[in-house]
């Protein structure tokens, strides 16, 4: 199976890492595992994985920082582990650059579905990338920045547009409310999340059938936003 | 510096000008009598003709005296008498105030309001016994100690002429503290202020004696119930708790025998992972609750517009229970509200996974959000059994359970939560039978000002 895609696993709590490990390997992957942040760092670099899952609370160092380092050298997908007291630590690494979190407990297959999307989009990164993107019945038009649905011209602020092809761009992946407000409004919007409250909203009021149960455009509460196809 | 207008018998000084005028003129009168039986005396004659008009002149004047010294008394009496009344008056109503403060703290304050209208103290404050030792600033600890020990009023003059008092406030269960205060010389030196100081300390003595049983009742109170909660907790924990992790013990013990059909296999790791994530469940609303009612919680609160998390919490629910139907009626245009929109997530999910788990199955389940007036109100109903028999607010209590022993899992918590994190927003939250039968729990959010976010374009 030289083909089979890399991951590596950082958990410190043995149990949790054998469950997760041997779930991963009856999956097809191969799993590289480290206990520590160090010893993450040793295997990132030597194993080049196609994904991490990363457990937070680390015996050696913040699971953040590890995240910031890595992001320095490499695109490679992270999934975040976080305990329910780690609120804050969650969207602390979402904004270090992670891509996903997972709150302890969960399902497996709930891990296994979102670790899969991530290399999905691994994949699809380094492919040229096209001028358009597609969604349900939706199309967007990058350079002639006209939003379709079947055909047919839906009329977007610049804002909402900004915001919705930011979001296509990046589907699957948890986008913060800092991450979107400062790459939509700049940095000093940063804090204001109601302006992203009532521009999501009037999105969705566009794009959703039904916007008080969204198909695309997902809440993430307390953290952010996710996209999906 | 004001000398008191009601208590302490006021202005001695027309009493006394009163006094001076009656005592002259009984002086006058006796001088009189003398003179008269001087004249008699004088005026024998050999006829003798005056002698019987001097001498019923001379008693009567002597009969008027005695009713004059009697009246005079009579009159000093009627003063003292006077002015006792009045001083019992205001003690009186000292004592009326004192019995309307609760806490040692009131008793204190109505003390040192009293005192500075009655005579006019200033800088009064109350020495506990817990600071005998080390009193506050002037005062040293000998003077306090002498002062308790001899349990008396107790005078140091002051520099600027005032006296500085220290008052012991002596009750049946002993000294409940020292009384220190500064008054004008012309206050102390009065003949009553002795004996009325002491009993407005003794008042005070009384006073703080009560309250301090009364906060001692108080606290055993509260041992009390908290006594009766962790019973009520350890209880609940047992019960709950340790049945489904029984059946998880022995779930896996069969699992791990191996013999099972790999049907019966699979099925079996299955509700044992089930059964661990509602085990995990309760315990994070264990320590919800713990959080919460320690105070600890901040709330992290924003505007936003409910539907969002109304969406959430129903792409949670469909995910969990996926045939339950949840009809929504959720008006477009709500108002936002200021909100932490993770706890009322909360809130909105223990509502309705309470009304999937005790309404049957095909009951199906409403979720309306309305406005009303300056509160949105969120509504979960459904068509079940409706609620148990009695008051609705226990419901809302710390591990009550809507069916005791029943096979519906958890252990009562979800409610409470509900009602701390709704009240910590303000909000109120109710439930109430409905009329076609089934259960409704409602809450409201103040909506407040939502910031005009648009202009920002």
């Amino acid at each position: 199976m030289s083909d089979s895609k890399t991951i590596l696993l950082v958990e410190d709590e043995r149990q949790m890492r054998e469950a997760v490990a041997t779930a991963l390997e009856c999956e097809g992957f191969a799993v590289c595992e480290a206990a520590s942040a160090s010893q993450a760092a040793v295997e990132a670099a030597a194993r080049r994985p196609d994904a991490v899952i990363l457990d937070l609370g680390l015996p050696d160092r913040d699971g953040i920082d590890f995240i910031r380092d890595y992001r320095a050298w490499s695109p490679t997908p992270i999934l975040v582990l976080s305990a329910r007291t780690q609120e804050k630590s969650k969207v602390d690494a979402l904004d270090a650059g992670a891509d996903d979190y997972l709150t302890k407990p969960f399902g497996i297959a709930e891990l296994l579905a979102r670790v899969r999307v991530l290399l999905r989009r691994g994949q699809a990164m380094p492919a040229a990338p096209e001028p358009k993107i597609r969604f349900g019945d939706y199309e967007i038009n990058c350079v002639t920045r006209v939003v379709e649905r079947a055909g047919e011209a839906l009329h977007l602020t610049q804002i909402e547009y900004r915001l919705l092809v930011f979001l296509a761009a990046n589907p699957g992946r948890v986008m913060t409310h800092h991450h979107l407000l400062t790459h939509i409004w700049g940095a000093q919007a940063a804090d204001n999340h109601q302006y992203l409250r009532v521009y999501v909203g009037h999105l969705r009021q566009k794009i959703e059938t039904s916007p008080a149960c969204p198909r695309h455009i997902l809440t993430e509460i307390g953290v952010g936003y996710r996209f999906e196809p | 510096m004001r000398i008191p207008a009601a208590a302490l018998p006021s202005s001695p000084q027309p009493t006394r000008l009163r006094a001076v005028f009656l005592e002259g003129g009984l002086i006058i009168a006796w001088v009189a009598l003398l003179l008269m039986l001087v004249l008699i005396l004088l005026s024998r004659g050999p006829d003798m003709t005056d002698t019987p008009y001097f001498l019923p002149a001379s008693l009567m004047l002597a009969v008027a005296l005695t009713v004059g010294h009697t009246t005079v008394r009579l009159r000093r009496h009627a003063e003292i008498a006077e002015r006792k009344s009045l001083l019992s008056k205001t003690l009186y109503e000292f004592s009326r105030e004192l019995s309307g403060a609760l806490t040692a703290a009131d008793v204190a304050d109505t003390t040192f309001a009293f005192l500075a209208s009655a005579v006019g103290a200033r800088n009064a404050r109350l020495i506990p016994p817990a600071e005998f030792a080390t009193p506050p600033f002037p005062v040293p600890a000998s003077r306090i100690e002498a002062c308790v020990e001899h349990k008396r009023l107790n005078w140091e003059p002051l520099p600027d002429g005032a006296q500085h008092a220290l008052l012991p406030l002596a009750a049946a269960s002993g000294t409940q503290g020292v009384l220190a205060f500064e008054a004008m010389p012309a206050v102390v030196s009065h003949p009553d202020f002795v004996e009325y100081i002491e009993t407005v300390a003794s008042l005070v003595a009384v006073a703080l004696e009560r309250s301090r049983f009364a906060e001692l009742a108080r606290e055993t109170e509260v041992r009390h119930a908290s006594e009766v909660l962790r019973s009520s907790i350890l209880g609940a924990l047992s019960h709950d708790l340790r049945t489904p992790l029984a059946a998880l013990v022995s779930m896996a013990d069969t699992a791990a025998l191996g013999k099972a059909s790999p049907e019966r296999q699979k099925r079996l790791l299955e509700a044992i992972s089930r059964q661990a994530m509602t085990i995990c469940q309760q315990m994070m609303n264990l320590l919800d609750m713990a959080k919460l009612s320690s105070g600890s919680v901040e709330l992290n609160r924003a505007w936003q517009p409910v539907d969002e998390v109304v969406g959430v919490v129903l792409t949670q629910i469909r995910g969990q229970w996926r045939d339950r139907e949840i009809s929504v009626d959720l008006p477009r245009n709500l108002p936002p509200v200021c909100i932490d929109a993770v706890l009322i997530e909360r809130v909105l999910w223990n509502l309705l996974e309470n009304a999937i788990k005790y309404a049957p199955e095909d009951a199906p389940i409403e979720l309306a959000v309305r406005q009303l007036g300056d509160r949105l109100e969120i509504s979960v109903s459904d068509s079940g059994p409706g609620l148990p028999d009695g008051d609705a607010g226990r419901l809302f209590n710390l591990f009550q359970r809507g069916r005791q022993e029943s096979d519906v899992t958890g252990v009562g918590l979800g409610l409470a939560i509900s009602r701390s994190i709704v009240e910590a927003h303000e909000g109120e939250i109710g439930a109430s039978d409905r009329l076609g039968g089934g259960a409704c729990f409602r809450f409201t959010l103040p909506i407040g000002n939502p910031p005009d976010v648009l202009a920002l374009g």
